[in-house]
């Protein structure tokens, strides 16, 4: 042992065997506690835990955005559903720009390759033939 | 004296590693380190551009598309130079974008998977194949990535999708009693509307309390512990620092999916029983042509492996495939093996598939 050490050239670690028993203490705690997390005690407990939580903030929460509503009207400043409208309006605006540039994308095939759009904008004639070709 | 100098005194040591333990833990280390340009947004949805290294002749013509979880940064693809996903494919000669879902704001509580998958999708999409001057393309989705994008392909069939791969893909909730998040949120123990009644998303804290209950004792204790007595080492604190910067960087997840997420998939299976409506369209797996690659983790224990097997038998494509690697959610992906295992595998198949 000594001479291994010796060997190796590092000091004896006298930690090395708690840290042995300490990660199968570990492995063995975490295997029961997979077990234990999947079942349905412990989500009805977390169940009810969320549940309380939700219980008791809720009216405090409720008071605060409505005493932050009424601070916000008074000051003549937006309140958060007037930036969250303002959002979902933007939004829909990115969305018609971004139509735009779809549109404005077969525009610049069709021009530059007029060939390639045509027998894109008719899969029909695709189609037609690959079942031809089938029969 | 030359003793005096060689022998450490423990209190100083114990003191160092303490310092270093916290730095650790309390710095942010950099991550998604890959050139890339923005080249499409919507909302808070981004499409990024991996700037090319291979030479146009030699790259592979078809463009990837990686989709990942709404609730997770997607940079998990891209975690460090050296050892990241995204190097390694564009090392690889791929064209490759990364749809980026951004942060959603209260604005956002009421999306759906609807609208991801038939709004966002089909426009980030249209943008990659202008781009890339084609009109086929392949797509990668990991964990809820692999749900948006399994939607996508079953809708949109004539869209240009010729390769599909799912990774650790939740798409089949049957067995209830192998899947501990099924149980958690049984609507005997989980009101999911009185959460979004107080939250409006599902705040990215609790998901990550969730995913970190599944195995508490490895999360909570003998991960810190790995750090502990690895603090010497630089190897490994670099790895654990990207990988906490990750972990700890939580998204919440819009109300709308979220519901749908319990709701439509964890209680009633709605997916795999074909019975599953996005914006009045059934979804029909059947309808889903492209080749197709499944991952499954051997060890996952967020998405089971049996959540992923089923799909391969309701596609309608001729070329499907599944691989079982050995690993967890995210280590098959971003753990130290990826690199030896998971992405030569998702190469090798796809790249014979993107002549």
């Amino acid at each position: 042992m000594g001479d291994e050490q010796a060997t190796n050239g590092k000091p004896p670690d006298p930690m090395e065997a708690f840290r042995g028993l300490r990660d199968s203490y570990l492995d063995a705690w975490a295997k029961a506690m997979v077990e234990t997390v999947n079942t349905d005690a412990y989500a009805q407990s977390t169940g009810i835990v969320l549940d309380t939580y939700l219980s008791a903030s809720s009216p405090f929460r409720a008071a605060v955005e409505k005493a932050m509503l009424h601070v916000l009207e008074q000051l003549s400043m937006p309140s958060r559903a007037d930036f969250v409208g303002l959002a979902e309006r933007a939004t829909n605006i990115e969305m018609r720009l971004d139509d735009m540039d779809a549109k404005l994308d077969r525009i610049e095939i069709l021009l530059t390759k007029p060939e390639a759009n045509k027998r894109k904008a008719n899969p029909a004639v695709k189609n037609r033939k690959q079942n031809k070709g089938a029969k | 004296m030359a003793d005096a100098a060689v022998v450490t005194d423990p209190l100083t040591d114990m003191v160092g590693k303490f310092i270093a333990f916290n730095k650790v833990l309390t710095t942010r280390t950099a991550i998604a380190q890959t050139p890339k340009e923005l080249v499409w947004t919507l909302n808070k949805a981004k499409l990024y551009r991996y700037i090319p290294v291979v030479p146009k002749e030699q790259r592979h013509p078809t463009p990837l598309l990686l989709v990942f979880a709404l609730m997770n940064r997607p940079y998990i693809l891209d975690l460090r130079p050296g050892h990241s996903f995204v190097e390694f494919m564009v090392n690889s000669g791929y064209d490759l974008y990364l749809l980026d879902w951004g942060v959603p704001g209260p604005e956002d509580k009421n999306l759906k998977f609807d609208d991801y998958t038939l709004d966002y999708m089909p426009r980030a999409i249209r943008k990659m194949k202008s781009i890339a001057g084609v009109e086929e393309f392949s797509m990668l989705g990991w964990c809820i990535g692999a749900i948006l994008t399994t939607i996508y392909a079953a809708l949109r069939p004539d869209d240009g999708l010729r390769n599909l791969i799912l990774l650790t893909a939740p798409l089949d909730f049957s067995n209830k009693d192998a899947i501990t998040f099924a149980r958690w949120t049984d609507e005997r123990y989980f009101d999911v509307d009185k959460v979004l009644a107080t939250f409006g998303n599902m705040p990215g804290e609790m998901i990550d309390y969730g995913a970190k209950a599944l195995k508490p004792v490895e999360n909570y204790i003998v991960n810190y512990l790995k750090l502990w007595d690895n603090i010497d080492n630089p190897q490994v604190t670099e790895a654990w620092q990207a990988m906490n910067t990750w972990v700890t960087d939580n998204v919440p997840l819009a109300g709308g999916v979220f519901r749908q997420l319990i709701v439509d998939l964890y209680r009633n299976d709605l997916l795999m029983r074909g019975e599953w409506m996005i914006r009045g369209e059934r979804v029909d797996l059947s309808n889903i042509t492209a080749n197709l690659l499944t991952v499954i983790a051997e060890g996952d224990h967020i998405t089971p492996p049996c959540q992923s097997q089923a799909i391969l038998s309701k596609v309608g494509s001729a070329d499907k495939e599944l691989f079982s690697v050995p690993g967890g959610h995210i280590g098959i992906m971003a753990g130290s093996g990826a690199n030896k295992r998971t992405w030569p595998l998702i190469d090798g198949w796809l790249g014979r598939r993107s002549k």
